[in-house]
């Protein structure tokens, strides 16, 4: 199998005044060609985060404190912010959440896709460079590209803006492509039209996709795999199918119980009690513990390891575990057992 | 939308600015003659002393000084707006002479110092953004903080000392030695000084503004897009962020130039160079009035255009307001 991305036991930190706030703590995880990894969690749970450590897009007072980052089989934890600039764009680019302020206000569209192109190919002829940009509009779905892609991005609706994003980010054909919750800041409406946009292109195209989403509805939609963040750490990766209809870490029973989806006829929405743990000094065993139900002893001291429950199926919880007591999950549990 | 007539828009313009110089002319007017002095020393100098009560009067009455204060603004008003500004009581010719004379100095002073603060600020400004937090910027943070609290006479007076007085180097005023009037190189000589002290005083002020603009930029969610398509900090700071800085700066310019203006006056005087800054302050010394209020509603009318024109830019900054580009869109969208 050919892994396009592999992050091994990544940690990333940040300074702040009151000390080390550890966003993402020791997370793995692999991207095979052409798949669409969905990453979700709650807000501040590291998965913005991990996509920027990626890419070394954070600011100076985060830090790489550990773990390797292999592209294609390369390493680029490493690399020089002169390197990165090469790989940006060619090999992984990303769309971000606000397309209102994601473009630069004063350029014309048009402009800032061609820069986009050039930038990894700069002896391409101007003829080639509009006819690409074009190109790249109709392909996102921006109708009457060539008239359109002389306005500059206050002429734009949201919905468009977040097309010209993707144009930008796909435009030197990248292999991987990171969402970064492509439709959070957007219409209800306009948000299903880009998600189909998304998988489509990713069909069309085969760019491995890692999409950053807190919207389990969304994330069924267009997702391969899913990866559960909770705390800096990824507890539960599998299959769609895997994660949505056999859930086996609480906090993703906490999730999908959270879907109005699930909700009884005249009953409240569930919510999980209490409030994500402050990431400067994580507790010491599973972050979940005291917010979950189902929590062990064991919980509060030692942080569970991976247990593998199929090839593709993996979940950080001691309930896994042999010894545990067995429970009747609140969902899901049919497919495997 | 609101689209403005831009005769309504002009005319309301020109009119505040034409009250707010008739209310200036007003106030120095009646400040200038309700000072203490005596206006007929700069006129006759020491000869004021053994003139006879009678002739007192009748020198008054010659100047127009004797009339109650708003018989005299009422006349020198009606006088005024004939183009007759009177004469300058110490010189003894039409005040527009005497200004007319000084002028070109002063614009050789403020425009070379303007342009230099400008250029130099832009510079600087980007070279501390560029290198944000390192120990360049930390320096040259410290450094220009600390020189922009130096007061202009002080470090004029500093410079004379050292430069002048002691290393025998450059002048210590004047804007040309006696008799090289039209030479070029002594006047450069003569405008080192006087330039430093400008360039000094206002550099760092206009420099780290840019900077904080420019950081602002650097952190706007476009630049992150842009640093994910692959480009290099260069092309990011020039093409992108120094783009969208460009309309405040210019508005910051149109805005610095009565401010400039103000610190060269003080340069004038100190280095005694024969601008309209040391005119002023002599024609106040002197109560030589005629010439006093045509400098002041000079200054006073300068300041208030330039900050017309900074408001005006400031009103178009925005893009979006101009007119052809709404009409654009609407094209399109009618299209589609």
């Amino acid at each position: 199998m050919s892994e396009l991305l592999e992050v091994k036991n990544l940690s990333v930190s940040f300074r702040t005044p009151e000390g080390e706030l550890q966003a993402v703590r020791d997370v793995s995880f692999c991207l095979h060609a052409g798949e669409v990894l969905a990453i979700v969690g709650e807000s501040g749970s590291g998965k913005s985060v991990l996509c920027k450590s990626i890419m070394k897009l954070l600011n100076k007072d985060a830090y790489v404190k550990g773990g390797t980052i292999k592209v294609n089989g390369a390493d680029i934890t490493g690399y020089t912010e002169r390197q990165m600039q090469r790989i940006r764009g060619k090999i992984f680019s990303m769309v971000f959440q606000d397309p209102m302020t994601s473009l630069n206000p004063t350029i014309p569209i048009g402009k800032q896709i061609a820069e986009a192109v050039r930038v990894h190919n700069p002896k391409m002829r101007a003829d080639d460079l509009q006819r690409r940009v074009i190109e790249l509009m109709e392909l996102v779905g921006i109708d009457q590209a060539e008239q359109r892609s002389k306005l500059c991005p206050y002429h734009f609706s949201g919905g468009m803006r977040q097309r010209s994003v993707m144009a930008i980010a796909l435009a030197s054909n990248p292999q991987i492509l990171f969402a970064d919750e492509p439709t959070t800041a957007l219409d209800v409406t306009i948000q299903a039209q880009i998600l189909d946009l998304l998988r489509e292109v990713q069909e069309k195209l085969g760019t491995a996709t890692i999409l950053v989403s807190h919207d389990l509805g969304v994330v069924a939609r267009v997702a391969d795999r899913v990866a559960v963040m909770y705390a800096g750490k990824i507890v539960e990766i599998g299959t769609a199918e895997e994660i949505f209809y056999d859930p086996r870490h609480p906090y993703t029973w906490g999730l999908m119980r959270s879907l109005p989806a699930y909700a009884q006829q005249g009953q409240q929405l569930y919510t999980i009690p209490g409030m994500p743990p402050v990431l400067i000094d994580p507790p010491a065993g599973d972050a979940f513990a005291c917010r979950n139900e189902y929590a062990l002893a064991i919980d509060y001291e030692q942080m569970p390891p991976m247990f593998q429950i199929s090839d593709t199926h993996f979940a950080a919880t001691w309930l896994m575990d042999g010894r545990a007591p067995k429970i009747i999950p609140p969902i899901g549990g049919m497919c495997h057992v | 939308m609101i689209r403005k007539n831009p005769y309504i828009y002009y005319g309301r313009k020109i009119l505040a600015f034409a009250l707010s110089v008739l209310i200036l002319s007003v106030v120095v007017f009646y400040i200038a003659r309700l000072a203490p002095g005596d206006p007929l020393v700069s006129y006759y100098g020491e000869r004021v002393e053994r003139m006879s009560t009678q002739q007192r009067q009748w020198a008054e009455e010659k100047l127009g000084l004797n009339a109650p204060i708003y018989v005299q603004y009422i006349r020198w008003l009606q006088n005024a707006v004939k183009g007759d500004f009177g004469i300058s009581f110490k010189y003894k010719m039409d005040v527009l002479e005497v200004i007319g004379e000084r002028l070109g100095n002063t614009l050789i002073l403020g425009g070379i110092a303007f342009v230099l603060i400008f250029a130099g600020a832009l510079g600087l400004g980007i070279l501390c953004a560029w290198k944000e937090d390192g120990w360049l910027d930390r320096c040259i943070c410290k450094i220009g903080t600390i020189t922009s609290c130096i007061p202009e006479f002080w470090l004029s007076l500093v410079l004379i000392l050292i430069f002048a007085v002691n290393l025998r180097l450059l002048p210590s005023g004047g804007a040309y030695a006696i008799g090289h009037k039209n030479d070029i190189g002594d006047r450069v000589v003569h405008l080192i000084l006087p330039m430093t002290v400008a360039v000094i005083n206002h550099l760092w002020y206009y420099a780290f503004m840019i900077r904080n603009k420019l950081l602002d930029e650097v952190r706007a969610d476009y630049v992150l897009l842009a640093k994910s398509k692959g480009l290099d900090k260069k092309r990011i700071i020039f093409h992108h962020c120094l783009r969208n800085i460009v309309p405040s700066y210019l508005s910051l310019m149109a805005i610095s130039v009565p401010h400039i203006l103000g610190g060269t006056y003080i340069i004038e005087t100190v280095f005694s160079y024969p601008g309209i800054g040391t005119l002023s302050y002599e024609s106040a010394r002197y109560q030589d009035y005629n010439l006093l209020m045509v400098l002041c509603i000079f200054t006073g009318a300068v300041v208030i255009l330039f900050h017309m024109i900074a408001q005006i830019i400031n009103e178009r900054i925005d893009p979006r307001m101009r007119e052809q580009e709404i009409v654009d869109t609407t094209e399109v969208t009618e299209i589609g």
